[in-house]
């Protein structure tokens, strides 16, 4: 019965089914109004019984993906090698293809891209890309943005190859620290370069510079304050029909970020508005009566 | 008998000890930095004094060089208190534009903080000084007794230290001398963090972790935090998700990389680390011993 089910779906109904046991629901009634057989709601609450709730939804189906070990280690090397190289000309940056083609020339040996995605993965080096499109009506502080600063560039557009957002950011890797330049095309395809330094301000305009060469374009960009660099915004002023759009800190869209809609722009007020430190706990305060201190 | 929590058997000491001060001394001031100490030496000279406000003002030993969330919040806290703030910066570092970047860090701690202070202590006549130093903080911070008496010219002598038997305090001093109080000498980082969460008591955003703009120093995150910092040619900075552990001069001051961005995670992070505030600061990794160097000069 509950073979067509996703584990997402099953999850839910068995978290369904637990708590209509809890409620007092027979195993009957329960498997009347999830839809799950009785052997499975019996299981669901078994498995809470003897390990809470962390211990109803089943386990994924598979191996992560990823963790099939395709490539040799001397492709591994070749493959980082080339990432913090320079990319293709014309290029912004490493794309699946252009690496598995890099990977056949070096060794001699066919690679799909499916197996250098894998190795992405394992890696931590993938990044899915924003929803922007869904942001256009959420309300929310990114929402907002999204509507303010990213609609009105986006509109100017025609084409979604014209449409690119990435970022930079920073890894923790077993060899050291790294840092990762990525840009996300159309159908969220991946181009990334690497570098075991911060990248500089000529390593940022190769990757605009390739994006801006194919007529007008928009890059949406978190994680560097790019207009801290004279060099970038000289050119960036420069350019007609190239537009920058930073994403701002903490509006929550990039993941590892707290997500909060609505939130005011610092944490501080996050933290209270949230009610992460109570109010009345605060009863042998000499001031307890007067406001929190706000900025 | 009530038994008391170990927090609030420190916060007993605290208050009594700043009792002791105004009972005993002329012309007191509490030290305010602005960090999560001060803000907690605040809170509990307000309680020891309540409901009337403490019968001394604050102090800021100003550098110019603060985080700029620093100087909101200081002003906001003062208006809101109610209590007298002074903002001392020392004129000749101010005539000479001292700063980190050309003159260094030592000689700028040197100009804007250890003199900028004495100047401020002398210009009000103030004989006794409450600062927000913990002994869990630094070496030489664990030798210093709760008061600390200073020479007319504000040296410390480390070897002639009073004894402080059953938390008895001396506090007669000679002509001149003048006294600095410790009365967190006994509370740790966490027991702080605690203290903070429990208490509600406001803290600068700073030390809650957020997506700041960030270059790297000497393996050191330092926050670009105006355009007064100076970028490496083709340097940017990088947004990445660090918090505060310590607050002092934004450029000597180094970020943590961390998701804490609520007290309770803050408290969970403390738990794990085995590694001190002041690891963050560039001026103590100055040479060997140099907290103590400054401390005898006039340091806090």
């Amino acid at each position: 019965m509950t073979k067509h089910l996703s584990p997402e779906k099953l999850n839910e109904r068995r978290i369904k089914a637990v708590q209509l046991r809890l409620d007092g629901l027979t195993v009957v009634q329960v498997c009347e109004r999830t839809g799950l057989s009785a052997p499975t709601v019996s299981a669901a609450w078994k498995a809470f019984r003897e390990g809470g709730w962390a211990a109803v939804p089943v386990r994924p189906r598979g191996r992560h993906k990823g963790q099939a070990n395709v490539l040799a280690p001397a492709l591994k090397a070749t493959l980082w090698q080339c990432l913090h190289e320079l990319p293709p000309v014309g290029e912004p940056g490493w794309n699946s293809a252009d690496l598995a083609q890099c990977l056949e020339k070096a060794h001699s040996q066919p690679v799909s891209q499916r197996a250098v995605e894998h190795w992405w993965e394992e890696e931590h080096l993938k990044r899915e890309a924003w929803p922007l499109g869904s942001l256009s009506k959420e309300r929310s502080m990114r929402g907002r943005w999204y509507r303010q600063a990213v609609a009105p560039v986006f509109k100017q557009l025609n084409s979604a190859a014209q449409r690119w957002q990435g970022g930079v950011r920073h890894l923790s890797h077993p060899d050291g620290s790294l840092y990762q330049i990525y840009l996300h095309g159309s159908r969220g395809r991946l181009w990334m370069r690497s570098f075991r330094r911060p990248p500089v301000a000529e390593d940022y305009l190769i990757t605009l510079k390739a994006l801006a060469a194919n007529g007008p374009a928009a890059l949406v960009f978190h994680g560097a304050a790019l207009s801290a660099a004279p060099e970038l915004t000289a050119w960036l002023a420069a350019q007609r029909d190239f537009w920058l759009v930073p994403v701002p800190a903490d509006i929550g869209l990039v993941p590892g970020e707290s997500v909060r809609a609505g939130a005011k722009s610092t944490v501080f007020n996050n933290c209270i508005s949230n009610g992460c430190v109570p109010h009345n706990r605060a009863s042998n305060n000499p001031d307890s009566n007067s406001k929190q201190v706000k900025r | 008998m009530t038994s008391l929590t170990h927090l609030q058997r420190l916060e007993a000491e605290s208050i009594q000890i700043m009792r002791e001060v105004v009972a005993e001394t002329d012309n007191p001031v509490m030290l305010y930095s602005v960090g999560k100490d001060s803000a907690v030496m605040l809170h509990l000279a307000r309680k020891a004094f309540a409901p009337s406000p403490p019968p001394f003002p604050l102090m800021h030993v100003d550098t110019r060089w603060k985080f700029r969330a620093m100087y909101e919040f200081r002003d906001d806290m003062a208006r809101d208190i109610g209590m007298e703030l002074i903002v001392h910066i020392n004129p000749e570092g101010v005539e000479k534009n001292v700063n980190p970047f050309t003159h260094g860090s030592a000689i700028h701690t040197e100009i804007m903080k250890t003199e900028g202070l004495k100047q401020a202590l002398d210009k009000y006549g103030f004989d006794a000084a409450f600062g927000g130093a913990r002994r869990d903080e630094e070496k030489s911070r664990a030798k210093e007794r709760v008061f600390s008496f200073r020479t007319a010219q504000h040296r410390w002598d480390p070897k002639n230290q009073r004894p402080e038997l059953w938390k008895i305090y001396n506090t007669r001093k000679h002509k001149g001398e003048s006294i600095r109080v410790f009365p967190l000498s006994n509370w740790t980082e966490l027991d702080i963090w605690q203290y903070i969460y429990l208490q509600n008591i406001p803290i600068v955003p700073l030390y809650y972790s957020a997506e700041r703009p960030v270059v790297e120093r000497d393996g050191t995150l330092i926050m670009v935090d105006d355009k007064r910092m100076p970028l490496e040619p083709g340097e940017v900075p990088m947004m990445r998700k660090v918090r505060f552990r310590t607050l002092g001069c934004y450029p000597l001051t180094g970020a943590i990389e961390s998701e804490a961005d609520t007290l309770p995670a803050i408290i969970q992070e403390m738990l794990l680390t085995n590694t001190s505030e002041r690891q963050g600061r560039v001026i103590d990794n100055d040479s060997a011993a140099s907290m103590e160097k400054k401390k005898q000069e006039g340091y806090f």
